[in-house]
């Protein structure tokens, strides 16, 4: 275990007259400036809403739906895991009896709060059947009034999966 | 009182106050496209007045309107009500008036009489400068103190501990200018930079006195208040400084002042280093005697900058929604500026037909040397916007040690040295 000396820098006349260093830095932000006036297209602001992030990726954890099967009901069993696991307690599910004898039981109700919503995704891997996701993509939502917040059934099963390279916020 | 004395002080009044009340909306403009770009970033551009944008220019007036209609809170704990209120009055005025003894143009000769083309024409200059670049601190220190506020007095006691660190450096750094120029007047001054030295190369100020512009740059940066020096205000540390209990106008005119303390400091910079209103190598004389070729040039120039200028605009000037007004904006751009080189160019043209008179040839070297000047102002304004997103702030003891230990024994020097010189070659 050798001492090493470290160079303490700053001491020289020229580092201590500020002004070199001063003029490099106002070059670094002149190259800048210059570039970007030139051609407005290099900086990398987007402008919202007009122009789209496209970054979004096929991982990205977006307002929720429900899933179908083949024959296009609801695949959710009202087995509230999701509702269990929720850290933010934004779901609320009522159950009822499934009549059409695919399955046993079905969500009669099923409301998430997007206010309550931490968009942590405990939900998704709760689920046994896979019938809650959240790859619609959608980023952005909004609304006038609380209530509108309040996903319900229909609403969910209508979220679509978000399309390749495109999201549909 | 003739009446073209009248209209000449009126147009130099009215010069004043487009240079600094004027610009100040143009230069918060600035500053944030700038910063903006610096920082790889666009900046205000989506405020439009039926699709015109200019830029983002459009944002500054809607702030400016904000500022105006906003509510007039004073807090209750607030107890020198009154000077609270004059502290802005104080930093507005002491900024503005600043600004009035700058000289636009060469001295103005129509109908054989003598016209100066200050707002304020004093002998002072220099003097006048310093008085009221000293005098607006006031205003900091007053605003600070009345607020009643921890925050608002540290900001003040900054901007006193401030002051007294470069004012000295400032005045001295100006003497040895003084010394070289003979002269107090500021034209006296600009016309002086008009010579050449060795038949080539500009007296400018900076040139024949560098040590003194480097000093003046760095000290009137702490005269405007801006960054590396705005330590009165240091929005991270103490809120916002001396101006943390204002809003609405009151603090729109710290807001203002700031921004003509800028143009000031840049003005005298510009009088006092740069040539103020002279072109290099053109003086008066020649730019007189040679009007017709200078006209035929403008003749060549303004189209040439017109074209190029409208071709950034319709690359860069682009809004992604095809159907919003705003894309219609560098249609309307090119009929104006077509229609506004049309008028000059007939102008220049018919001028140049006709031939010119003594008194047109003074009036249009008069109009090229104010243009000579903006443009100057306009450049000097961008390196302090330049400089204020390049530099980190100084603390303030950090500031007393370089105006103390630094800048004032060079600026000594400088004078020591100087006076030496012109004694010695008896100048």
């Amino acid at each position: 275990m050798g001492v090493k000396l470290i160079k303490r820098e700053g001491n020289t006349f020229k580092e201590k007259i500020y002004l070199p260093a001063i003029f490099n830095g106002l070059k670094t932000t002149f190259s800048h400036f210059i570039r970007n006036l030139k051609d407005t297209s290099n900086i990398k602001t987007i402008c919202y809403p007009e122009e789209q992030p496209k970054d979004i990726t096929s991982n990205y954890r977006g307002v929720h739906r429900l899933t179908k099967r083949e024959d296009g009901t609801i695949r959710c069993v009202a087995c509230f895991m999701c509702a269990t696991a929720c850290p933010a307690e934004c779901i609320f599910i009522e159950a009822k009896e499934r009549e059409d004898g695919i399955d046993e039981k079905m969500p009669s109700v099923f409301t998430i709060d997007l206010l309550e919503c931490v968009f942590c995704g405990l939900c998704v891997e709760a689920c046994p059947c896979d019938a809650i996701r959240m790859d619609t993509g959608i980023f952005s939502f909004s609304a006038t009034c609380r209530e509108d917040f309040l996903l319900d059934k229909n609403r969910l099963l209508c979220n679509e999966p978000m399309k390749e390279g495109k999201n549909n916020g | 009182m003739s009446s073209v004395l009248l209209v000449v002080v009126s147009v130099n009044v009215i010069l004043a106050l487009l240079f600094s009340i004027g610009a100040a909306p143009i230069m918060v403009w600035l500053e944030r496209r700038v910063a903006g770009f610096i920082q790889d970033r666009l900046g205000p551009n989506r405020c439009n007045i039926k699709g015109i944008r200019l830029g983002g220019l459009i944002q500054s007036f809607a702030d400016m309107l904000k500022l105006v209609f906003k509510e007039d809170f004073r807090s209750s704990t607030i107890r020198e009500r009154f000077l609270f209120s004059l502290s802005p009055v104080i930093v507005f005025v002491c900024a503005f008036l600043a600004f009035m003894v700058v000289p636009f143009a060469d001295n103005l000769v129509l109908f054989d009489e003598v016209y100066v083309m200050q707002a304020v024409p004093v002998e002072l200059g220099v003097l006048w400068f310093l008085a009221f670049a000293g005098l607006g601190v006031y205003g900091i220190m007053i605003g600070g103190w009345a607020s009643n506020n921890k925050y608002s007095l540290l900001g003040s006691i900054r901007s006193s501990a401030q002051m007294i660190s470069y004012e000295a450096a400032m005045a001295l750094s100006l003497v040895s200018v003084l010394v070289t120029y003979g002269s107090l007047n500021l034209v006296d001054a600009v016309n002086f930079q008009a010579q050449l030295i060795f038949g080539f190369i500009p007296a400018w100020g900076v040139l024949i006195q560098p040590v003194a512009t480097i000093i003046f740059i760095i000290t009137a940066f702490a005269e405007a208040n801006r960054t590396p020096f705005d330590i009165a205000e240091g929005e991270s540390e103490i809120v916002g400084g001396f101006h943390t209990e204002y809003s609405a106008m009151r603090f729109g005119l710290f807001f203002v002042g700031e921004y003509v303390a800028m143009s000031t400091s840049s003005a005298f910079i510009v009088t006092l280093f740069f040539g103020g209103y002279h072109l290099p190598w053109l003086d008066t004389q020649v730019l007189k005697g040679n009007m017709p070729t200078v006209l035929a040039v403008a003749m060549v120039v303004i189209p040439l900058i017109s074209f190029i200028f409208m071709r950034w605009v319709y690359k860069n000037n682009i809004w992604l929604d095809k159907n919003d007004a705003r894309n219609k904006e560098s249609i309307w751009l090119l009929k104006i500026l077509l229609f506004k080189n049309v008028v000059i160019l007939s102008l220049l043209g018919y001028a140049l037909f006709v031939g010119i008179g003594e008194n047109v040839t003074n009036i249009l070297t008069c109009i090229l040397q104010v243009v000579t000047f903006a443009i100057k102002l306009l450049l000097v304004n961008f390196f302090f916007i330049w400089v204020r997103w390049t530099l980190p702030r100084f603390r303030y003891d950090q500031l007393q040690t370089l105006g103390w230990k630094v800048l004032m024994p060079l600026a000594i020097a400088n004078i020591f040295i100087t006076a030496t010189f012109i004694v010695v070659m008896g100048v």
